[in-house]
């Protein structure tokens, strides 16, 4: 078997990292918007939601839809990826209010597996709706080509992810430590039954929360979409690495949620340069790490 | 164990079955068999033990490789290459569930979880032993067990011990100590029973049990493939155990007799709907289970030797 | 032990409802008995966007031939299995088709993994086997034997035409991005083998394995530009070849590297990349739409149009494979004269020729592996600005195929493996 290394040439050659750094931070921040949902559900309601991976796909495919039918401008695009999340939403809402509520005094585990049922009604009322043909969504015309960094190309969409997304994060901090809102949340993941005693509506909170992180999901798969094909079965394919992040950045916490996106969006762009072979079991592998060794990831709360 | 009369009127169906039912049918309530075990070494995890695994199709699938592999590789006889599946799964859960087993809830769903992906890519890359994505074919029993009848009663025999086995131990101190456990772990600890190992072992004889499960269907399917690790083959004894009602020890082979059915049905007019069907059922029955997890597993459910 | 009485219920209830299903299966009395195709493939979740216009295919196909008579007087029948993506599945299908549905023969596959469990089982059940749509040389090849036969062309005849093209091309310095798994490796040493053979100077430069189904390329992206590579191919398909091509385009990989791909030229990759199409890239495809094309097979037009009249959309690879497969069948059994296995296998064994609308296809008779025309042709853009595929190439897969004595070495070979 040939097998012409020419990796190490490149690791001395500072342009080419530096975009391949870009490039891992630029994934890292999609798949933050994505995890931080599931994260943020979890900690205030203590449901690991599985279908989120479901939500992403179903923003990315408004996302096709919206783009269709509004008119072939330029700021149709950015009408789209404005209005999409808000259709995950109001999915998330009906979900949360129709089925969630209905089962809250139960086990967590339970709610668990009901969210793994809507995984498989979701994939295919998808199908049922859009068809099983493979959509896609064209860059906007503004940021379809490329721009030079220290000399190499680098996609200029990927400039409005990594700036859109830190955008998100900060917002998303300041609500919930400078907001009343947060701080009820913040609340709510430490102590539920206390925040229901201080007279805190929290089967509301509850709903919030997961209209929130179903549109944070939204909002990543339309900001997605046009990186990738949108196609069934990118429900499966989000959910395995959105699961893997937030286990090791730690179910509930924001910011261990941030890092560790970035790090395995870092880890994923590196990671066949360095390990080819064991790339596919290496997240898993270090998820079952952390969860041995600090199963409540770098910066998540120990469960009593 | 006290036989009912249910029980009675269920074996003496079975046995008859080949003489009324058309070969297809026997199969089909062959594999029925096979998933009822699986799903009830599953239960006894979770509707007995309170811990629920997301990676248990990992030693099944253990269990199906080690009886393909014996059979194909090593050129063992069937007969003495089932006997090893469940050792050899056993060991798998061991390696795992001392590890998974330190956690609790959800964070033990998780690691579950994950070394059950963790040996789906394993068995999927190391192509030189498992064959990789191509799996293993030709696994076929010995002529003599190879009709649709013959093996339907193999493996019913071989479940039926099993399940015969997995009651025993449901009904014995350990099984009690392991009902203790679920129920109120601290008091369980405080009268003197080692939680953690006890967790540990039901998770090894689940995992085994799951093991012999895998390695029945190996040759009940003629091959395996990596896809018996993967983790949405995890969620079936799962289902089929909500299906069926956790409370019971039957329970789980009810509900993998009306999963297969339901699926047989639904999937031969209705390909694309399967997966909504199959979705909206695990929904209704979590929704329509009265009360909540501990709850559901309360004292009612388990009789004891001596009542009917 | 006690069973709580709604589970007991419940038992009764579904003991009952199998029990009735069961007796009313019984196969039904004679009439102008039908000849029963039991076909089993992926008809839920992702496969669908490939096995439903195929479907279509074997549907227009079956349509044509009962409406004139039939086969040998009878009408042919086809019955739908979903196989789920899953081997054991579709085993269990076959065995229902088989046992129950007492099919005359079985028929099908998309993934190569599900074609190759079936046609183990067949040759158990000494059931004859025609798999369709899937690809691995495997089928007829290394674990060939007596009960399968394989409808539609196999991964080492298309792929050693883009192979031949590519030899013609100046590059010696290749690398490629191919799937990890049976059929992406399948593809790449079909490939790489044959243009070393002919390109004897050829070198490989860099090898990249994604995982199948990954989403995120950059990496592969990066180390394709570093890689030294004039030319590379490109075996991931699908939503994940989009995702590449998406990725990879705006990194200027295309322009620095020349892009031979599998399966980029079908429309289902080709018609949701519209403007981020790679044009210039070399690819295999149907380009049934293309002039040359019409003019070099007159009857192919005439067939695209009764094709969209019944679907409303246009025909793909896949419903061309559909089509020729029914008939391909069909004309097995006719030259048989009769529905019997032995007698049907024995005509595959002779082996036959027949006229499509898109040229000859053979039914070569020392492995039953059927070898249509090849065509390659380059990525343009049409005058309404839509990717499409030109600049035909049509080359037929009896000059590119592996021979007989080749295919005899590699029964052979596979044989004393499993020893």
């Amino acid at each position: 078997m040939d097998f012409v290394t020419g990796l190490f040439p490149w690791i001395t050659n500072g342009p080419l990292i530096t975009v391949q750094v870009m490039s891992g931070l630029s994934v890292g921040m999609l798949l933050f918007l994505v995890s931080v949902g599931m994260s943020l559900i979890f900690g205030v309601t203590r449901i690991v939601n599985l279908a989120h991976g479901s939500f992403y796909m179903v923003g990315a495919y408004l996302m096709v839809t919206l783009v269709e039918v509004l008119p072939a401008q330029e700021w149709a695009f950015w009408a789209a990826l404005l209005l999409a999340p808000f259709g995950v939403a109001a999915l998330g809402g009906i979900i949360e209010i129709g089925l969630l509520r209905l089962i809250y005094r139960r086990d967590p585990l339970m709610q668990l597996i009901l969210t793994f049922g809507l995984i498989l009604v979701i994939g295919t009322l998808v199908l049922l709706a859009w068809g099983p043909d493979n959509k896609s969504v064209s860059r906007p015309d503004a940021l379809a080509g490329s721009v030079r960094i220290l000399g190499q190309p680098f996609p200029s969409y990927y400039l409005l992810v990594l700036g859109l997304a830190p955008v998100v994060a900060v917002t998303l901090w300041l609500i919930f430590y400078r907001t009343r809102w947060g701080m009820l949340i913040r609340a709510a993941t430490v102590d539920r039954e206390m925040l229901g005693a201080l007279g805190v509506n929290v089967a509301r909170l509850y709903t919030q929360v997961f209209m929130f992180g179903s549109w944070l999901a939204g909002l990543g798969g339309a900001l997605a979409a046009p990186t990738v094909a949108v196609a069934l079965g990118m429900d499966g394919d989000v959910l395995t690495t959105a699961f893997v992040v937030v286990v090791i950045g730690g179910l509930g916490s924001f910011a261990g949620t941030f890092i560790s996106a970035l790090l395995v969006g870092l880890l994923q762009s590196f990671g066949i340069l360095i390990f080819p072979a064991v790339s596919i079991v290496l997240l898993f592998a270090i998820m079952a790490v952390v969860l041995i060794v600090r199963p409540w990831g770098l910066l998540g709360r120990p469960e009593e | 164990m006290v036989f009912s009369r249910a029980l009675a009127v269920l074996l003496v169906a079975a046995a008859v079955a080949p003489l009324v039912l058309p070969p297809f049918f026997l199969q089909l309530l062959t594999e029925i068999a096979i998933i009822g075990l699986f799903a009830t070494a599953f239960n006894l995890l979770m509707g007995f033990g309170g811990m629920v695994s997301f990676g248990h199709a990992a030693y099944f699938a253990l269990g199906a490789y080690t009886a393909a592999l014996l059979v194909k590789k090593a050129g063992w006889p069937v007969l003495l290459a089932l006997p090893v599946t469940p050792v050899v799964a056993a060991a798998g859960a061991l390696l795992f569930g001392f590890f998974i087993v330190r956690l609790s809830h959800t964070y033990f769903a998780m690691l579950s979880l994950a070394f059950g992906q963790i040996v789906y890519t394993v068995i999927f890359k190391w192509k030189g032993l498992t064959g990789g994505d191509d799996g293993l074919l030709d696994v076929w029993p010995p002529a003599a067990l190879k009709s649709p009848a013959a093996y339907y009663y193999f493996a019913l025999g071989v479940v039926g011990l099993a399940m015969w086995a997995l009651a025993a131990i449901v009904d014995s101190p350990f099984g009690y100590a392991l009902k203790a456990v679920r129920e109120n772990p601290r008091r369980a600890r405080f009268i003197g029973i080692n939680v953690r190992r006890h967790q540990l072992v039901a998770f090894v004889i689940s995992g085994a049990f799951s093991g012999l499960a895998g390695g029945l269907f190996a040759f009940y399917n003629g091959s395996v493939f990596p896809d018996f690790a993967y983790f949405t083959k995890s969620f079936e004894p799962l289902v089929v155990a909500l299906l069926g009602g956790v409370q019971s020890f039957g329970g789980p082979l009810a509900g993998a007799f009306a999963f297969k059915v339901l699926e047989w049905l639904i999937s031969r007019q209705w390909p694309v709907y399967w997966p909504l069907f199959l979705g909206s059922v695990v929904i209704v029955v979590i929704v329509v289970l009265p009360q909540g997890f501990v709850g559901l597993l309360g004292r009612r459910g388990w009789a004891r030797p001596g009542q009917s | 032990m006690r069973m709580r009485s709604r589970t007991t219920v419940s038992w009764v209830a579904v003991l009952s409802a199998f029990l009735a299903v069961a007796a009313s299966a019984a196969p039904a009395g004679a009439q102008a008995k039908p000849i029963r195709i039991g076909e089993i493939n992926s008809y839920s979740g992702l496969a669908t966007v490939y096995t439903f216009p195929y479907r279509e295919g074997i549907a227009m196909a079956t349509k044509e031939i009962n409406d004139a008579g039939g086969v040998l007087g009878r009408p042919l029948e086809f019955i739908f299995r979903d196989d789920k993506l899953k081997p054991d599945e579709a085993v269990k299908a076959a065995r229902e088709l088989v046992g129950q549905e007492k099919v005359d023969f079985l028929a099908g596959c998309i993934s190569s993994g599900v074609g190759l469990a079936i046609s183990a089982y067949a040759k158990e059940a000494k059931t004859l086997y025609f798999a369709t749509h899937c690809q691995t040389s495997r089928l007829t090849w290394d674990d060939g034997h007596r009960y399968v036969a394989h409808t539609t062309n196999n991964v080492n005849q298309y792929i050693r035409a883009l192979a031949k093209k590519a030899a013609a091309t100046p590059y010696k310095k290749w690398a490629h991005i191919s799937p990890d798994y049976e059929y992406g490796h399948n593809v790449w040493e079909e490939f790489i083998a044959y243009l070393k053979q002919l390109k004897p100077d050829v070198q490989v430069v860099q090898q990249n394995w994604p995982k199948l189904g990954e989403t995120d390329h950059s990496s592969y992206v990066t180390a394709l530009l570093q890689s030294g590579a004039e030319a590379m191919l490109s075996v991931v398909w699908g939503a994940q070849e989009i995702a590449f091509i998406k990725q990879a385009r705006p990194f200027g990989l295309f322009d620095k590297v020349k892009l031979f791909s599998a399966s980029v030229g079908n429309p289902d990759e080709l018609d949701p990349l519209g403007k981020e199409a790679p044009l210039g890239a070399v690819t295999p495809g149907f380009a049934w739409y293309d002039d040359g094309m019409q003019k070099r097979h007159p009857k192919l037009a005439e067939w695209v149009k009764k094709y969209e009249a019944r679907v409303k959309k246009e025909p793909t690879l896949g419903a061309s494979w559909g089509y020729a497969s029914t008939y391909i069948i069909a004309e097995a059994i006719k030259r048989a004269k009769s529905s019997d296995t032995d007698k049907v296998i024995a005509v595959l064994g002779e082996g036959y020729e027949m006229e499509f609308p898109w040229g000859k296809v053979i039914m070569r008779g020392c492995d039953m592996q059927a070898i249509p025309p090849q065509w390659t042709g380059v990525l343009k853009t049409n005058a309404q600005g839509k990717p499409v595929l030109g600049d035909i190439e049509e080359s037929h897969g009896k000059d590119l195929i592996k021979s007989c004595d080749e295919v005899a070495k590699l029964r052979a070979a596979a044989g004393e493996k499993k020893k």
